[in-house]
C-alpha cells in the first residue's frame, strides 16, 4: 500500500473535479486496485479534519510514513512574503508544504497552479504565488532547482489546467505500482506530455492546407487567428479524450497552451500575434523560412473539399 | 454560563473557509463566518482584452466554471449589444443543467449524506441502511453517485470539449453547432443517468415524482410503498427529519434567485429582458411577498472583510477590491458583505424553488420555513427537474440540426462601456459586473453564490446567511459538534479551500 496525502493551498477545486471524472483507471479503482490508501483527500475524507492535523503531526515526526504527496494549487507567498493570504493552523501552507515536502517519497504538484503558477500568477500576480519549484518558466519555486524528494525525484508537474483527469490517475498509478516515470524538462511525465495538442486534432487536415477560420464557430483551424495554440503545447487532450469524448479543439475552442509554464499567457488569449503575415510562435520546432514556403505550396494544393470548408470536424 | 470561543474545520466542502463560534454553555451566541483564502481574480482581470474573461474567470470555480463562462459571455453580449441564436441558447441551457446535475448529485451523496454515518448515530435503527448507501467509496448512492456525475458532464465535453474548465460559449453563440452525434451520445448518457435516478434515488418515475404537489402528498408517497423509503431519497427524509435537520439552520428569511435558463427564443432581445425557465426574484421573508429582481439593488460592504475600507455598500460598477489584510482587527474574512436593498439574503436551490413557485417546496416552507432539510431535499427536487428539462432540451436540439449556432460579432472589438451577467450556478446566484475602459477591462466584480451566503456582517453589523443559520444552535457535544457540519453542508459551501471553526484553546472536529 502506497499512502497518499492531497492538500489543496490556492486553487479552484478544479483539479479534484477533475479526477473525479478519471475513468482509465478511475480514482475508485486507484484504492481498490492499485494499492493506494488516502491518508486525506479534501473533497472526499470522511475523516475529520482534526485528523488531518493528527496524520500531518504523525508524517512531520516520522511517525507515519507519506509515500505521494499531492499538492493542488499555487503557493501563495503573500501578503508581504507572509504567506497569510492562504493560511492553515494560524501558519502559511507554504510552510507546510514545505515541511512535508521534506517527508515525501514522491511531491507530485496537480496541475499547472502547483507546477508553475498558473492563472493566479498572472500580472499582477496580486498573491505573489509560485509554483512548487518553477516560477513560471524558470526556476525559483517554493523548493529549490537542487530539491528531490526521499525517492529522489524533483517536483513531479501535472501540468494542466485542470490535468486531464487520466493523466492523473495512470501518474499516480504508475508511482503506487513502482513503473518508472521519465520526466521530461519541465518535470513532466514524458509518457503524457510528449505530443502536441494539435497531433490528434480532428480539424489537422484544414491546417495541413493552410486553410484556416477567421471567425469562431467553424470547422477549419483556429492557429493561424484565433490564438490556438495546439501547435506549440504538449498534452494528451487529443490523444486520450477528456471525459472519454472530446478536446477543446475538436470542439472549436482555441488550445489556450494550460499545461505550459507561461498559462495563461499575457495578451489576448483568442488572437494569433503575427509578424506581417506569418504567426510569432509557430508550430514546435518549424523553421520561419520553411514555414512560409510550405504553407503557401500547401494551400495550393488543398483539395475543394477543405478550401470550401465543407467537412465535418 | 461559561463562554468559550471554538473552532471546527470541515472537509467535505469546496473551500478554505474557518468559522469562529462562541458558545455559552452549549448555545452558538455569536459566529463569524471566515474566508481564509485570497486569490486576487478580479485584480488579474484589469488591463486584459475582454474576450480573456471567457478563459479566465471559469477558472474562479473548478465546480461551477460553465456557470462563471456563462455569466461572463452574457455580461460581454450585454456590453457589445450582441444577439444569440437559439440553438447556442439551447445548448448553454443543457451544459449549465448538466454541471448542476453534476455538481448537485456530489453534494448531496458524496459531501452531505456522508455525515449520517457518522458514529454518533451508530445506534439509531436506520444505522446500517444508511451506511450501506451513503459510506465514500461503498455505498450504493455513494458509488452511482461519483458514477453519474461523472458521465453527467460528458455531455458538457461533447459541446466544449472537456470539463472542467472550457471556454465554448463565445459572445453571439456556442462554438460547436448541435450535431446529431452529439445530442444521441448526449441522450444516451441521459437516459442511463435518469434510469439510475428513477431506479434507486426516488424509486418512481420522474414525473410522477415531480407530479407531487404537497407536502402531505410527499408523506403519502413515502409510506406508499417500501421502495420509496429505501430509496437515496426515503432514506434521506426519514433520517434528515429523525435527527432534526427540519428544525435547524435557518438563517436568514430573505431569498435571491437570478432566475436561470435564457429562453432561447429571446436570444435577440438583452439578457437581461429575456425570460427565463425559472423565474429571477427577492423573496421578502417578513412580509412573504415575492418581488421583481433588480440588479442595481445589490451592493457590497466590507466593513468586516479585509479590504481598503469604504462606507456602507457600493454597486459591484463601483466596487474596488483591493486587498488588505489587518490580522490583528476587528476584519475577519476574505469574503465581502453583498446586500439586496440592505437585506442579508440567501441564495441556492431553495431559494430558486421557492421563487419559482415550486408547489412542494413551497409547501414544506410554509409549514415548516426553510431548514437545512429542505434546502437539501430542494436540490434533490431540483436535479430531478433538470434531468427532465434536459430530456426536453435534447429533444429540441434534435430537430435542430444545421441551424446556426453563433452570429460572429462584426468586430472583435468590444466599445467601451458596461455590462453584466447573472446567471444560477449549482449554489445560487452568481453575478459578473464588467467594465471596458479604452477597449481593456478597467473593472470586473464578481459577486459569488457563496459569498452571499458566507458573508460576514455588514457596515450595519447584520450578520450573513450562515452565521445567523448558525446562532442559537444547541450543539451535543461542543467537542463533536457533527450539527455544525450538518446545517453547513446543506448550504453547499464552496470557498474554494475547507470549512474550518476556530477554537481559542481546544480544537473541536466533526467525524463521520
Amino acid at each position: 500500500m502506497k499512502s497518499l496525502l492531497w492538500l489543496q493551498t490556492g486553487s479552484c477545486g478544479g483539479d479534484t473535479m477533475s479526477v473525479l471524472c478519471a475513468d482509465s483507471p478511475s480514482l475508485e479503482e486507484l484504492i481498490d486496485h492499485f494499492g493506494i490508501r488516502i491518508l486525506w483527500q479534501p473533497s472526499l475524507s470522511t475523516e475529520s479534519a482534526a485528523s488531518l492535523e493528527r496524520t500531518i503531526d504523525a508524517i512531520l515526526a516520522d511517525q507515519l510514513a507519506l509515500d505521494i504527496f499531492c499538492v493542488e494549487g499555487s503557493i501563495i507567498c503573500g501578503p508581504n512574503g507572509s504567506g497569510m493570504f492562504d493560511p492553515y493552523r494560524g501558519r502559511a501552507k507554504m510552510d507546510w508544504i514545505r515541511r512535508l515536502a521534506e517527508k515525501a517519497g514522491v511531491l507530485v504538484a496537480i496541475g499547472t497552479c502547483a507546477a508553475f503558477g498558473g492563472v493566479h500568477s498572472a500580472p499582477p500576480n496580486p498573491t505573489d504565488c509560485l509554483g512548487l519549484q518553477f516560477d513560471k518558466t524558470t526556476g525559483g519555486g517554493l523548493l529549490a532547482d537542487s530539491w528531490r524528494s526521499r525517492l529522489g525525484l524533483p517536483v513531479v508537474n501535472l501540468a494542466g489546467c485542470p490535468t486531464h483527469p487520466n493523466t492523473m490517475t495512470k501518474t499516480l498509478a504508475m508511482l503506487a505500482t513502482g513503473i518508472p516515470l521519465e520526466l521530461d524538462h519541465l518535470n513532466r511525465p514524458k509518457l503524457f506530455f510528449n505530443t502536441t495538442v494539435h497531433q490528434g486534432c480532428t480539424r489537422n487536415e484544414y491546417h495541413e492546407y493552410d486553410v484556416e477560420d477567421t471567425s469562431f464557430g467553424g470547422n477549419a483551424c483556429m492557429f493561424f487567428n484565433l490564438g490556438c495554440q495546439g501547435p506549440m503545447t504538449m498534452a494528451v487532450c487529443n490523444s486520450e479524450l477528456w471525459n472519454g469524448r472530446n478536446s477543446k479543439t475538436r470542439a472549436g475552442v482555441p488550445c489556450f497552451g494550460c499545461t505550459s509554464p507561461d498559462f495563461p499567457l499575457d495578451r489576448d488569449l483568442f488572437l494569433t500575434e503575427k509578424i506581417g503575415p506569418i504567426p510569432v510562435n509557430l508550430p514546435l520546432g518549424v523553421e520561419r523560412a520553411n514555414y512560409m514556403a510550405y504553407k503557401s505550396l500547401a494551400h495550393d494544393a488543398a483539395p475543394e473539399r477543405v478550401l470550401n470548408k465543407k467537412m465535418d470536424t | 454560563m461559561s463562554s468559550r470561543v471554538v473552532r471546527i474545520e470541515l472537509n467535505r466542502v469546496e473551500g478554505d473557509l474557518d468559522f469562529e463560534l462562541t458558545l455559552q454553555d452549549r448555545v452558538v451566541v455569536d459566529a463569524r463566518c471566515i474566508g481564509s483564502l485570497y486569490r486576487g481574480f478580479e485584480q488579474i482581470m484589469i488591463g486584459r482584452k475582454p474576450m480573456d474573461a471567457l478563459v479566465i474567470t471559469p477558472r474562479i470555480c473548478g465546480i461551477c466554471g460553465t456557470a462563471q463562462l456563462n455569466a461572463a459571455v452574457l455580461a460581454l453580449e450585454q456590453l457589445a449589444n450582441l444577439q444569440v441564436p437559439a440553438t447556442a441558447l439551447h445548448i448553454r441551457n443543457l451544459c449549465l443543467m448538466a454541471e448542476t446535475v453534476q455538481s448537485d448529485l456530489r453534494q448531496s451523496f458524496l459531501f452531505f449524506t456522508a455525515d449520517f454515518c457518522h458514529s454518533k448515530y451508530a445506534g439509531r435503527p436506520w444505522y446500517e441502511t444508511a451506511v450501506s448507501a451513503f459510506l465514500p467509496f461503498k455505498g450504493w448512492a455513494h458509488k452511482g453517485a461519483l458514477e453519474y456525475s461523472r458521465q453527467m458532464v460528458e455531455i458538457v465535453a461533447l459541446f466544449g470539449g472537456q470539463w472542467p474548465h472550457s471556454s465554448y460559449m463565445l459572445p453571439g453563440g456556442v462554438t460547436s453547432p448541435a450535431s446529431p452525434r452529439h445530442v444521441l451520445n448526449s441522450l444516451s448518457i441521459l437516459n442511463k443517468a435518469i434510469q439510475w435516478f428513477e431506479t434507486r434515488i426516488i424509486a418512481t418515475e420522474l414525473d410522477q415524482w415531480l407530479a407531487i404537489q404537497t407536502n402531505s402528498e410527499f408523506f403519502n408517497w413515502l409510506d406508499g410503498k417500501p421502495g420509496h423509503s429505501d430509496s437515496a431519497i426515503g432514506l434521506f427524509t426519514r433520517i434528515g427529519r429523525d435527527i432534526g435537520l427540519q428544525r435547524l439552520g435557518f438563517g436568514t428569511p430573505h431569498m435571491l434567485s437570478y432566475g436561470a435558463y435564457d429562453h432561447p427564443e429571446q436570444g435577440d432581445k438583452p439578457s437581461a429582458l429575456r425570460d427565463r425557465r425559472y423565474r429571477a426574484g427577492f423573496l421578502n421573508g417578513d412580509s412573504g411577498q415575492i418581488l421583481p429582481f433588480d440588479q442595481t439593488k445589490v451592493s457590497e460592504h466590507v466593513r468586516f472583510s479585509w479590504f481598503q475600507p469604504y462606507s456602507g455598500g457600493r454597486h459591484p460598477f463601483q466596487g474596488q477590491t483591493i486587498p488588505d489584510y489587518q490580522p490583528h482587527t476587528d476584519r475577519y474574512t476574505w469574503c465581502k458583505a453583498p446586500r439586496y436593498q440592505d437585506n442579508v439574503v440567501q441564495t441556492g436551490p431553495l431559494a430558486d424553488a421557492l421563487i419559482d413557485g415550486d408547489p412542494l417546496i413551497t409547501s414544506f416552507y410554509q409549514s415548516e420555513k426553510g431548514s437545512a432539510w429542505l434546502r437539501q431535499f430542494a436540490r434533490l427536487r431540483r436535479t430531478a427537474k433538470l434531468l427532465a428539462d434536459m430530456r426536453e432540451i435534447l429533444g429540441e436540439l434534435g430537430k435542430r440540426s444545421g441551424s446556426p449556432h453563433i452570429i460572429p460579432p462584426h468586430s472583435s472589438e468590444f466599445p467601451d462601456g458596461e455590462g453584466y451577467g447573472l446567471v444560477t450556478a449549482a449554489r445560487g446566484g452568481l453575478g459578473h459586473w464588467l467594465q471596458v475602459t479604452d477597449g481593456l477591462i478597467s473593472r470586473y466584480q464578481v459577486v459569488t453564490p457563496t459569498a452571499w451566503n458566507a458573508s460576514p456582517k455588514d457596515s450595519e453589523g447584520r450578520h450573513g446567511h450562515w452565521e445567523s443559520s448558525l446562532l442559537g444552535l444547541e450543539i451535543d457535544n461542543p467537542d463533536d459538534p457533527v450539527e455544525v457540519g450538518h446545517i453547513i453542508r446543506s448550504h453547499d459551501p464552496c470557498l474554494v479551500c475547507t470549512v474550518h471553526m476556530l477554537d481559542s484553546d481546544t480544537r473541536i472536529s466533526i467525524r463521520p
